[in-house]
């Protein structure tokens, strides 16, 4: 078995024993043990709390959706079929109630027709040498950090909830179109346009950091 | 013939593993022999990398104590009912 194979295996065997947990705390909390659904909250609250904080960009109200998405889940669990994983169904509760919210308060956010770059130019890529040849401890310093965020922040809904849950939280692109109520088609190309403008973000940030330096 | 615009379309599926054999092979002929297009891959790679490890999970302490006080709170009458099926 190559290295990726055997990746794979350990990262399907993984999940399937996260997916068995929750199952068995799920079955616990609908017998009626409210401990089970704290540590189902403790699990999966910071992860829920950066997704919305990504969605909504506001602290308060990604706080507010937070309280809302687990008292949701803990109300519909009995509806809760299993044929996706807990954390999917968990996370599309919390992207839906994140969009309604935005599409009732803030609908010139909910652009389906937002068109972002990202398609890939020559230009582009002549300035992204600085970016690759940045130590990783720098890109991942806090101010490394922020960029990344900015970056990310400065998509469009539909483009930054893509990315988040792809490349941030580790779904799968199925998931992802779960998640989202969308095709798998409709996702690899919010992903390669979102992907690439962050690419385009950062390579342009460090290409002018360098050029500060020099 | 594919042109770079369209090598480079592909390469976010490509990271994520959904081409066949054949088109990685395509993809991975042209990138040996295309500095510009290695280079877009190169950092389009260390992007998914540093997204992945560079967005915080931190949530304040203070928001998850009232994330538990208001669950306890509103949850209770549903806890009853669970109980009593």
């Amino acid at each position: 078995m190559g290295y990726t194979n055997l990746f794979v295996a350990v990262c399907i065997s993984v999940m399937r024993k996260g997916t068995v947990e929750d199952q068995a705390a799920i079955d616990q909390v609908l017998s009626g043990d409210y401990d089970a659904f704290e540590k189902l909250v403790e699990k999966y609250q910071g992860r829920v709390y950066r997704h919305l904080r990504k969605m909504v960009k506001d602290g308060q109200q990604a706080e507010d959706l937070l309280q809302e998405t687990f008292l949701s889940a803990y109300k519909g669990l009995e509806s809760f079929s299993g044929s996706s994983s807990f954390s999917t169904w968990l996370f599309r509760i919390a992207t839906n109630s994140a969009l309604m919210f935005l599409r009732k308060k803030r609908p010139e956010s909910v652009e389906y027709n937002d068109e972002i770059g990202g398609g890939g130019n020559h230009d582009m890529m002549m300035h992204s040498s600085e970016f690759i040849r940045t130590p990783l401890e720098v890109l991942l310093s806090r101010e490394g950090r922020e960029k990344i965020e900015e970056a990310i922040e400065g998509l469009p809904v539909l483009y930054r909830t893509t990315i988040v849950l792809r490349d941030v939280e580790g779904f799968s692109l199925k998931e992802v179109a779960d998640i989202m109520d969308t095709s798998v088609a409709a996702v690899k190309s919010r992903l390669h346009r979102a992907r690439n403008s962050v690419r385009g973000t950062l390579s342009s940030y460090y290409t002018e950091r360098d050029v500060d330096a020099n | 013939m594919k042109t770079c615009k369209e090598f480079c379309d592909n390469l976010s599926d490509y990271l994520d593993g959904e081409m066949s054999s054949d088109e990685c092979r395509l993809i991975e002929d042209h990138l040996a022999m295309c500095p510009p297009c290695a280079l877009m891959y190169e950092c389009l790679k260390t992007t998914v990398s540093i997204c992945e490890k560079g967005v915080s999970e931190d949530m304040p302490e203070d928001v998850k104590e009232r994330l538990k006080v208001f669950l306890r709170t509103h949850c209770k009458s549903d806890r009853l009912k669970f109980r009593e099926e």
